[in-house]
């Protein structure tokens, strides 16, 4: 699939919104948190994005921020004349009393501790993820520090 | 034997660095693993948002210590693109040596980590101190031998220095002499083979799944390398192929990843000799360089290890607002309950260190 | 004259003009019925007395040679292993003590660097020694104390029992036995009990399992091992060292070499090489010490001394090892006539060790299952073979020919 064809059937999607290019090779798109997990397991499995890149959590205060990136390494989608392989780049927003957003991890197991991480130091609860614990901090680590509102206090406990 | 959790570190020779790997094993078989991180945890994101962006490079030298340039030029690039400048050619082809050099340095750590877990000390020996050399090389332009903070956001920190390229050339054909002097050591040793194949499996498909890249998903028989499939610096305009090897149709084992490795290595050889055929002479920073930057950019590169990115978020300010680490050993080492599962405990060592860890770009 | 029968006569001096007067004069001095000083005095002047005294001496002797064979096994795996791998090895020599003076008294070194470290670092070995001996034996809290310590002395006491089983030369033997090699393979298989035990009472999950594993290892290859050995033993008729020496000496080959027991028995030579390098736990089949996955194995919980002497225990028995290798194949301490027998002797065993210091530095460990495949798929069919033609050139063969000699005159 072109990567043309490609944008134009991602913005006949139900929930995405402002489809664009960064790059030639990097389409970015918004998607509506309601229904979110629908159009990523469209995007692994019409599309052929199998390979999860990274999940960001963008503290942009007052509301989060979730970018994912996908990359398509066997070439479903490409770019004509080019041998670069494509990138999606996807935007949530959440709002920052329910930061809260569906777990990809059944679909792309590299996005598992992506999602531990983004709960680990930002505060991102995925539903559905199988094992949701701290990944970088220890256990019992008070507050998320990567969120702009967090302070630092000195613990007294070791680890 | 019943099942038990037996605790491999975090300090353990396996481990390579701080981590700790729960394996739980029947008699001597694993049936079930968990990895645990967090030991080297610096806080490398949180650090970077409260300094420059200029003041970052040496953070992210400090990333991953076999590797330190690779990480350094992945951040120069999107913080590039971020700003939007312009990087002269010639320092675009000092960056393709340093980072192939670096790649072969990094290379060399980690065959020569390899090799003890393995029971083969001698090997150690051998690529480390084939290592030195590179070492060396490395040290002549930027003047340290671990974080060289050479790489510099719009170029680099100064152009190589008179007979470099005649000590390059020099140091590359002893060590293609040697590398084929390793063959008969290793690749062609009996019991090396006897360790390494057919163990450690996994299919390209389940790699790409698991977020497994760069040399190890290459020697599933994948294509995919990020210098020609999300092209950076000049790349594109060598001469040079991807190195793929498989196990079988579609997978991969020990053996498969040892020799994408070594057959990478030959390829960095080649093409260092390509970039100082083509130089050209000009300057080595760019001219203007912006302080301050706004909107968002990401680049990926292709990592010593995998599959490296960064993405940048600029508020208007002269520091980043927000700055993301992709680490491919991060996810690798996720994925490791799936491709250990199975195999006896003498294998740990072997699959773990045939996936390359550095557990100082895996925790930030 | 033998080692035995110098050992007598000293004995007998010592007896003499030491001992029995030393004892005679404390019998005259203490109570009679509480004092055994007279008693030892008039046992010394029997027969049994003398022989007891004589063997004391040869065990000693032979002791000390071991042990100082040990250091130079030690010191020539350091350095050939430093050769490999495009090193120096220890350097550190008497000269180097000079800058250990003057570093006490805090001056700074006056030599160079070059001149003190310029030895060929025998003195390492004391080094490690003097480490060895000053740090702390360590028993770990939820360690069984009592077969904690049991372990080590099992099994260093069994390898150093090794040293005086095997003779130099037929002359120069601590001891005698008649089933000579089955009691130093019989010495061989004890170590299993010893690491088991220490590998199970460190309480410890890696060294149960390097426990396990070795045990595992040892007892499968002891069946190959001996019967590897059978093929000589059945050639030579005997158990004794000395018998298959000569034995070999005796059966010559083109232009009367001496037919060595490796070139009819090629395949146990082989077997054995292989058997007695998992016997010994050197690598590549060093896998109950694997200190990739099992940190050490089950010598994790050690340390100090014990440590130290689980080390020199491992070297004694690859000594041994090839020592017995040595006498069943290659002939033993026969060799040309101006060098003493037991210089040949010595220079096939270090032959030999050397060999095996080379196959320790290149090659990789193997795994269990690997290793244990080996041994129950591979050596043993091979071994019974070797045993087959064995059997064909000891009983079958000389009939064979005898009749073939005889067919002539029968039609």
């Amino acid at each position: 699939m072109e990567i043309k064809a490609f944008m134009k059937e991602v913005s006949s999607v139900k929930g995405v919104t402002k489809v664009g290019l960064v790059r030639n090779n990097v389409v970015k798109c918004n998607l509506d948190k309601e229904g979110s997990k629908d159009f990523f397991v469209k995007l692994k499995d019409d599309f052929g994005f199998e390979h999860c890149s990274l999940i960001t959590a963008i503290d942009n205060q007052p509301q989060f921020e979730l970018v994912y990136h996908f990359s398509a390494i066997n070439g479903s989608v490409f770019v004509k004349d080019s041998s670069a392989a494509v990138m999606a780049e996807i935007h949530i927003f959440l709002d920052r009393d329910t930061p809260t957003v569906e777990s990809i991890s059944d679909l792309w197991f590299g996005a598992n501790w992506h999602e531990r991480e983004a709960f680990d130091l930002m505060g991102i609860y995925f539903i559905g993820h199988p094992d949701l614990r701290r990944v970088l901090l220890p256990e019992g680590f008070a507050g998320h520090p990567l969120r702009k509102d967090y302070v630092y206090e000195i613990h007294e406990e070791e680890w | 034997m019943a099942e038990m959790w037996i605790s491999m570190g975090p300090q353990h020779p396996m481990t390579h660095g701080l981590w700790t790997l729960k394996v739980k094993v029947d008699g001597e078989t694993i049936v079930d693993a968990d990895p645990e991180l967090g030991y080297l945890h610096r806080s490398v994101e949180k650090m970077g948002e409260r300094r420059k962006y200029f003041m970052n490079t040496t953070l992210t030298d400090r990333l991953c210590y076999a590797s330190s340039t690779t990480w350094t030029h992945c951040y120069a690039l999107s913080v590039e693109e971020l700003m939007e400048v312009e990087v002269p050619q010639r320092a675009q082809y000092i960056r393709t040596i340093m980072l192939e050099l670096q790649r072969l340095a990094s290379h060399l750590m980690w065959a020569g980590a390899y090799m003890p877990d393995l029971g083969h000390i001698t090997g150690a020996l051998y690529f480390w101190r084939d290592r030195e050399l590179f070492l060396n090389l490395l040290e002549a332009p930027s003047g340290s031998r671990l974080l060289y903070n050479y790489i510099r956001i719009g170029g680099v920190k100064r152009d190589l220095p008179d007979g470099f390229e005649q000590k390059t050339e020099r140091i590359l054909k002893l060590f293609e002499q040697r590398l084929d002097e390793y063959a008969d050591l290793f690749e062609n040793s009996k019991i090396f083979r006897m360790r390494t194949e057919d163990v450690g499996k996994f299919t390209a498909a389940q790699a790409q799944n698991l977020g497994i890249t760069g040399p190890n998903l290459r020697g599933c028989g994948t294509k995919f390398d990020l210098r020609e499939h999300d092209t950076y610096e000049i790349y594109d305009e060598i001469d040079w192929d991807i190195q793929t090897r498989e196990a079988g149709p579609g997978y991969s084992d020990c053996f498969s990843r040892y020799m994408v490795r070594i057959d990478e290595m030959r390829e960095s050889i080649k093409i260092i000799r390509e970039c100082f055929k083509k130089m050209p002479a000009g300057p080595t920073m760019a001219s203007k360089i912006p302080v301050r930057a706004t909107g968002e950019a990401f680049r990926r590169t292709e990592d010593s290890r995998g599959e490296a990115l960064m993405y940048v978020v600029g508020d208007g300010s002269d520091r980043p607002y927000r700055w993301k680490i992709k680490s491919p050993m991060f996810t690798t080492i996720s994925a490791c309950p799936h491709y250990l599962k199975g195999y006896k405990v003498a294998d740990i060592p072997a699959i773990m260190g045939s996936i390359d860890i550095c557990i100082g770009e895996t925790d930030k | 004259m033998s080692l035995f029968s110098f050992c007598k006569a000293m004995a007998e001096w010592t007896a003499d003009y030491m001992l029995i007067p030393v004892f005679n004069f404390q019998a005259g001095l203490f109570p009679p019925f509480s004092n055994p000083a007279g008693d030892i005095a008039d046992w010394l002047e029997t027969d049994g007395g003398l022989n007891t005294l004589a063997w004391l001496f040869a065990v000693n002797i032979a002791f000390a040679i071991g042990m100082t064979n040990l250091i130079i096994v030690i010191h020539l795996e350091r350095k050939i292993a430093a050769r490999i791998q495009d090193r120096r090895g220890p350097m550190l020599s008497l000269r180097s003590f000079r800058e250990l003076g003057e570093d006490l008294a805090g001056n700074s070194p006056s030599w160079r660097f070059k001149q003190n470290y310029a030895g060929i670092g025998i003195l390492q070995n004391m080094a490690d020694g003097i480490k060895a001996i000053t740090k702390e034996l360590i028993i770990p809290a939820k360690a069984d104390k009592f077969l904690f310590t049991m372990g080590p002395i099992i099994f260093i006491s069994s390898s150093v029992f090794l040293l005086v089983l095997f003779p130099l030369s037929d002359r120069f033997a601590a001891s005698s036995a008649p089933a000579g090699l089955m009691v130093i393979m019989a010495a061989f298989s004890i170590a299993p009990i010893g690491v088991l035990t220490s590998g199970w009472a460190s309480n410890n999950k890696y060294s149960m399992i390097g426990g396990m594993r070795s045990a595992a290892q040892l007892m499968s290859y002891e069946i190959p091992l001996l019967l590897s050995m059978a093929g000589v033993f059945l050639l030579a008729g005997s158990f004794d060292p000395v018998t298959i020496v000569e034995q070999q000496q005796q059966s010559t080959w083109f232009f009367g070499l001496p037919m060595w027991n490796f070139i009819p028995q090629f395949i146990g030579f082989i077997v054995f090489m292989i058997c007695i390098l998992a016997e010994v736990e050197r690598v590549p089949f060093d896998l109950p010490e694997a200190e990739a996955e099992l940190v050490e194995g089950w010598t994790t919980e050690y340390s100090g001394i014990r440590y130290m002497l689980f080390l020199a225990a491992e070297y004694i028995r690859g000594f041994a090892g090839a020592a017995v290798c040595t006498i069943l194949f290659l002939g033993g301490w026969a060799g040309p006539w101006p060098v003493p027998p037991e210089v040949w002797f010595l220079l096939k065993v270090y032959l030999i060790l050397i060999f095996w210091i080379f196959i320790r530095w290149t090659v990789p460990r193997i795994r269990t299952d690997q290793i244990l495949e080996l041994g129950w798929k591979k050596l043993l069919p091979l071994s019974l073979i070797n045993i087959l033609i064995v059997i064909f050139m000891v009983e079958i063969y000389p009939y064979l020919s005898d009749t073939l000699t005889l067919l002539p005159e029968v039609f």
